[in-house]
């Protein structure tokens, strides 16, 4: 089983669309001597759900300023449906970043109204009608005339989503949106996003929600450190992550030593053994049940999101705070393979610096 | 770029109507409760001058003394007053709000990603600044216009110059609106430099604690005779001139050099504030 190769990763990234809906081009921002984002590459292909994983301090929300053109890179360039000038796309474009941002002593409508007055994209006589859509999708219909400093952080949440759904968009952007919510708002979410994928619209989510991910995400991109550590179909990186055969058996004993002499790697592991190196699946089957070996169940292993996660960011506990990182920082997925080191530590990253 | 199937959404934009972003600028500006209140405020400037005109000796030396008898005059008497202190620092309020309020609550995000360009966002909030400072000195003008006609008595609807002459009351209630827009032009002085502040920084204390702190620095400035050579380059040197309103012609000079003055200072602000925000993180 070979190890996740960036590169490959980026180009089944790339290969799907006409134009991406956002691209970055080695997009790098220093803050005085802390590398927030240290040269990345992406492209997210129109009509994909890309969830931007990482830990803490990682540089999601960065590079997210950085795609809208909220925060000047240091180097590089971005790029929003096509357009190297963000703000040709941006009316196309619905954004929930840094939490929601609204006046405390506006009702929640006021807000949205004063929001939509500012979209291009709405004539001045939909904005009332909008705003009042907006509000019933986000589940906010019965607190819309309440002041904005009155809400729970779960509303305010849902108004801050509001405000990046007032016009039909082509890409929705959205920062933690599951911050403060609930399980049902988290629920809400996840079919807003669903609809969003539905109706064609490309969305980028960044979120620490593994399974959040796992579930509405066609696409994912791993960051830590400022580095992207992994970009792909969210498919394809699982399959090519931590694969191998789980045997279900017995006969552990057994097993593993009949593998051994054929030269495969096998370690017990689950209701069985665990294999992850060696002839094609029917071979090792066959074999088994050769030598004896009960074998109840075969099935490929599919890892799950957040082994994948753990396996990508390992090597400092996935908590990069200290800035003590050294050599040992390279995450671990390029050497088990081919030997070849994917992404670069930075060196001295905080967590949480953005400005 | 293609036309989206978009229902319901205007033509294929890339910036909201002007009209639009300006009135929901003042709409937001006059929403804000402390607006309000600011103003509220100020109505009673008028009146407190007004009492304490009737209260005081009637023959004290100076502005308020000429008050007595001349309704017209307490209006520019306020006007001089406010704008010594409480009106530069009701503009900086609305300023500090402008830029590095909506920072620090997350909406000036929000603007720049509709997107509402920077350049335009930036003579967006000038013109709800200069609104509110409009909307202040209107307040004090109008309610001491009143007040000066029910508390000190019109005179027969006469003002009595400095000059000695006599003016009749349409012709007062235009020197009244001279200095008002002589006022408003000092204070979009002082709010395009309070903008320039707040376009640095994402706490309004800041703007508000430079413009008192410049206001004082500049008072002390103007203060040491061996500075004299500085006078010409000081805001706050000509905002004595309202008085020459009322003189017989209306004398100029020193509200001619002193709008010539804030003028310059307002280009400045608005220089550094559109230069900064083009850099700005939001």
């Amino acid at each position: 089983m070979t190890a996740v190769d960036v590169r490959e990763a980026a180009r089944v990234t790339s290969g799907s669309g006409p134009a991406p809906a956002a691209r970055a081009v080695g997009l790098r921002k220093v803050y005085g001597r802390t590398v927030a984002v240290d040269g990345i590459d992406l492209e997210v292909p129109t009509g994909a759900v890309l969830g931007m994983l990482g830990p803490n301090g990682s540089g999601k929300t960065t590079l997210i300023r950085m795609l809208l053109g909220l925060t000047r890179p240091t180097a590089g360039s971005a790029e929003l449906l096509g357009e190297t000038e963000q703000t040709r796309a941006l009316p196309h474009v619905g954004a929930l970043v840094e939490g929601p941002g609204f006046h405390p002593f506006l009702s929640g409508r006021e807000n949205l109204r004063r929001a939509a007055a500012a979209e291009p994209l709405l004539t001045s006589g939909a904005i009332p009608g909008a705003v009042d859509t907006a509000l019933e999708r986000v589940g906010l219909g019965h607190a819309a005339d309440r002041r904005f400093r009155g809400y729970s952080l779960g509303m305010k949440q849902r108004l801050g989503l509001a405000g990046a759904l007032l016009v039909p968009r082509r890409l929705v952007v959205l920062d933690e949106p599951t911050n403060g919510l609930d399980p049902a708002g988290t629920r809400d979410v996840r079919t807003i996003i669903g609809e969003l994928h539905e109706s064609g619209s490309t969305v980028i989510v960044s979120s620490h929600l593994l399974a959040e991910v796992e579930a509405t995400c066609t696409h994912v991109a791993v960051l830590r450190s400022g580095s992207l550590l992994a970009a792909g179909a969210l498919s394809g990186l699982l399959d090519s992550g931590i694969g191998g055969l789980e045997v279900t058996t017995p006969d552990v004993g057994l097993a593993l030593s009949t593998l051994d002499g054929v030269g495969a790697v096998a370690a017990p592991g689950g209701p069985g053994i665990v294999v992850t190196d060696g002839p094609e699946a029917p071979e090792i089957v066959a074999l088994l049940v050769r030598a004896g070996v009960a074998v109840h169940e075969v099935h490929r292993r599919r890892p799950r999101l957040e082994e994948l996660f753990a396996q990508l960011t390992e090597g400092d506990g996935g908590v990069p705070s200290i800035g003590t990182e050294g050599d040992s920082g390279v995450p671990s997925i390029g050497t088990e393979g081919d030997g070849e080191t994917i992404g670069s530590a930075t060196i001295g990253s905080e967590k949480g610096v953005r400005r | 770029m293609t036309a989206v199937a978009e229902t319901a959404v205007g033509p294929e934009r890339t910036a909201a109507p002007l009209g639009r972003l300006l009135a929901a600028e003042v709409r937001w500006v006059f929403r804000r409760p402390r607006t309000l209140i600011t103003l509220g405020l100020f109505a009673l400037i008028p009146v407190l001058v007004a009492v304490g005109v009737v209260v005081a000796d009637r023959n004290g030396p100076g502005l308020i003394g000429a008050v007595a008898g001349n309704g017209l005059v307490l209006p520019i008497a306020a006007l001089t007053l406010a704008l010594a202190l409480l009106l530069p620092l009701a503009t900086a309020m609305a300023a500090a709000d402008a830029l590095a309020g909506e920072a620090a609550h997350g909406t000036l995000r929000g603007l720049l990603l509709a997107p509402v360009s920077r350049v335009r966002l930036v003579g967006v909030k000038a013109f709800g600044v200069l609104v509110v400072a409009a909307a202040a000195v209107l307040v004090i003008a109008v309610v001491g216009v009143l007040a000066g006609m029910v508390v000190v008595g019109s005179a027969d609807g006469q003002m009595v110059t400095l000059s000695g002459t006599t003016l009749g009351f349409g012709e007062g209630v235009a020197r009244v609106g001279l200095v008002a827009v002589w006022v408003l032009g000092q204070l979009a002085a002082v709010g395009a430099v309070a903008l320039a502040v707040s376009s640095l920084t994402e706490h309004p204390l800041v703007v508000l604690a430079s413009v008192l702190g410049g206001l004082i620095a500049f008072g002390v400035l103007s203060a040491i005779p061996a500075l004299d050579w500085l006078q010409p380059w000081l805001l706050t040197s000509g905002w004595t001139a309202a008085t020459d309103a009322l003189r017989d012609p209306v004398a100029l000079d020193a509200m001619g050099s002193s709008t010539v003055r804030a003028l310059c200072y307002a280009a400045i602000g608005l220089g550094i504030t559109v230069w900064r925000m083009q850099r700005r993180d939001a």
